[in-house]
């Protein structure tokens, strides 16, 4: 079995079609996030709004094709931890992502 | 040789499941940092991170690179402007979303130059070019300290990965002294027009390659993550696994 077949080594994705590519997407927990705007301001795909005012300004992924690259660098900073990367990005096609599972801090093993 | 005459490297023991070592917490909390405080690094800090970099293995030992320090906040606001203008008129010919002269021509265009130019025009760099054409994301974070690597093109073998390894010296050294860092591939874009070539006289044999910025980061970027299991192929006693890099192991 090869690892990409014709098909998916020919075609290259374009970026912003939701049929085959997946963005990073976070969860985001609302009840400790304060809309701080820490993250929004380091995210590298600028993919983090602040959105409400007063008690309700929280951080929210944005709503159309965000370029999250769930780096996971929002996590690393928010104080209150409230933000994860919990889904990697993946154009599919020729950049399909392989060998990938789901998301795991570091194991002392 | 008589194998009791040479002196032996002490083990260190790494049980199973114990805290992490000085060296082990600085590359796993070690994390890319895009916004600085103003303050400048002192200049014997940046001597101490080069000497990290010095000392880097590389193949054949033919360390092909060249450091080049900025730390003139008008010449790196320069920089980031020359970026913008480059980001700006690629998005300007590829950017079929945004592009003035319409879907259809752009988007041809994007086509080609993504076959030709894989890995530079990825999604997530196509991405981050529209992100600094907007003035949204910036190349160099603002950061007080800039280091240009240029690699010298008559290094042994392939030459690109001693400047990587040689980077990351540098990086891990400087966050294991509390400063932030972050890698900076889009000083690439310096190449074109003369400019900055001519300043910092990149001709034959050096080539612009990469860069990391350099400061005291704001608030506290570095921790540990979650990031990806990833499997890995096993070859041990005449069998092959599949193990479950970060995760749990299934045995098949
Ligand atoms: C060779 C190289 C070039 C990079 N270029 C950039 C860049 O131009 N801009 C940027 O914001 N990050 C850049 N990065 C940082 C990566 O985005 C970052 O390492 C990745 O998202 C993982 O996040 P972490 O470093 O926080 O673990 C670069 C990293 C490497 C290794
Ligand atoms: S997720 Fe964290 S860093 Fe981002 S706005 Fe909320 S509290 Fe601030
Ligand atoms: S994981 Fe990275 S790219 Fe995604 S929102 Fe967080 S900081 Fe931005």
């Amino acid at each position: 079995m090869s690892l990409l077949s014709w098909r998916e080594r020919l075609t290259i994705p374009t970026y912003d079609n939701e049929e085959y590519a997946t963005t990073g997407r976070l969860f985001i927990d609302h009840e400790l996030c304060n809309g701080c705007g820490v993250c929004a301001q380091i995210c590298p795909g600028k993919a983090i709004e602040i959105r409400g005012e007063g008690r309700e300004k929280k951080a929210y992924l944005e709503e159309v094709f965000p370029q999250c690259m769930s780096c996971n660098d929002c996590a690393a900073i928010c104080e209150r931890d409230a933000v994860t990367a919990a889904v990697a990005y993946d154009f599919g096609y020729y950049f399909k992502k392989l060998n990938r599972g789901e998301f795991r801090k570091p194991v002392p093993y | 040789m008589d194998e009791t005459a040479v002196a032996e490297t002490p083990e260190v023991a790494a049980p199973s499941g114990d805290d992490w070592n000085p060296v082990e917490r600085v590359i796993l909390e070690r994390r890319s940092v895009r916004k600085y405080k103003d303050r400048q690094v002192p200049e014997n800090v940046v001597r101490r991170i080069l000497e990290a970099g010095r000392f880097s293995p590389s193949a054949g030992n033919s360390q092909p690179w060249k450091f080049v320090v900025i730390r003139d906040r008008e010449m790196i606001d320069e920089m980031e402007r020359h970026v913008v203008r480059w980001c700006r008129l690629f998005r300007f010919f590829l950017d079929w979303r945004s592009s003035p002269l319409g879907r259809l021509v752009p988007w041809l265009m994007a086509q080609v130059s993504i076959r030709v130019k894989r890995n530079q025009l990825h999604p997530i760099p196509f991405g981050a070019i529209c992100l600094i054409a907007e003035g949204k994301l910036k190349a160099f974070h603002g950061a007080p300290t800039v280091i240009l690597i240029l690699e010298d093109r008559r290094g042994v073998s392939r030459p690109q990965v001693d400047v990587g390894v040689c980077g990351q010296n540098m990086v891990l050294a400087a966050h294991s002294m509390g400063l932030g860092t972050c890698w900076v591939g889009f000083v690439e874009l310096l190449k074109y027009g003369l400019k900055w070539r001519r300043k910092f006289g990149v001709e034959f044999p050096y080539r612009f390659c990469e860069a990391i910025c350099l400061g005291y980061p704001y608030g506290r970027p570095d921790g540990m993550i979650e990031r990806e299991v990833m499997e890995v192929d096993w070859y041990e006693d005449g069998a092959k696994r599949s193990v479950c890099q970060g995760g749990k192991d299934v045995t098949a």
